[in-house]
């Protein structure tokens, strides 16, 4: 069990951490859209990583600092590049991520990427959303239609 | 006039969008203790599809992390 819910405070530790240790990542999912505006709620923090060992050292790096207990085989697991890693009995609960469904690279999603409020990366609202639909899980389809509705009023927004 | 649910939810968008990313995560992050998946410190798993098939094979139905064609 994470030892509570993500929080603001949390979300600034961790963009500093990662800032600090020169770590490549983005903000995805619910909790990425969540950063953009979308007024929905998420238990989850997912963090998309590029495949490469240098930055997965980072990321364990920035963990430590961020009070995650380290189980001896997680380290291992995250610097083979596991495509999924669920992380639930830390501060808060944080899932890496390094092949969403739906998403070609990396490196194509941080060309896309959004700054927002200049030191949280986040996925764009496209490829949270394609992403959502390519995994196409009962709770992703349900998401999908919301966040389509959601995009509109964002992109007005943006506009204007 | 009769408020439409879509119409409600814009609304709801357009004032989330007004917030700022603080007040975003302060009120879109919750704790709730998912059964079976917050059950073990952690797991990781060497492709999404191992992981998609865990899901499916271990997860309560109604957390909805199944496929929609999978039942």
């Amino acid at each position: 069990m994470p030892q509570s819910k993500f929080t603001p405070a949390q979300a600034e530790e961790l963009a500093a951490a990662f800032a600090r240790e020169g770590v490549d990542y983005l903000f995805i999912g619910k909790s990425g859209a969540i950063l953009l505006g979308y007024p929905e709620t998420t238990q989850d923090v997912d963090i998309f990583l590029p495949r490469s060992r240098e930055n997965a050292e980072r990321v364990l790096r920035a963990l430590r600092t961020l009070g995650f207990q380290l189980d001896p085989a997680l380290p291992v697991s995250i610097l083979a590049g596991s495509e999924m890693v669920l992380m639930k009995s830390g501060p808060f609960a944080l899932d890496l991520i390094h092949a969403p469904d739906g998403i070609e690279s990396f490196e194509a999603a941080k060309s896309r990427r959004v700054m927002e409020a200049g030191r949280f990366p986040v996925a764009s609202l496209d490829d949270i959303i394609a992403s959502k639909r390519a995994a196409g899980r009962e709770r992703d389809l349900s998401d999908v239609r919301r966040l389509e509705q959601f995009k509109s009023e964002y992109m007005r927004g943006r506009k204007s | 006039m009769k408020v439409t649910d879509e119409e409600a939810w814009r609304e709801q968008c357009r004032r989330q969008l007004e917030r700022d990313v603080p007040t975003r995560i302060k009120y879109g992050f919750c704790h709730v203790h998912k059964p079976v998946l917050d059950d073990a410190g952690f797991r990781a798993f060497a492709t999404m599809a191992e992981y998609r098939r865990w899901c499916e094979d271990n997860l309560p139905a109604y957390l909805g992390y199944r496929r929609a064609t999978a039942r």
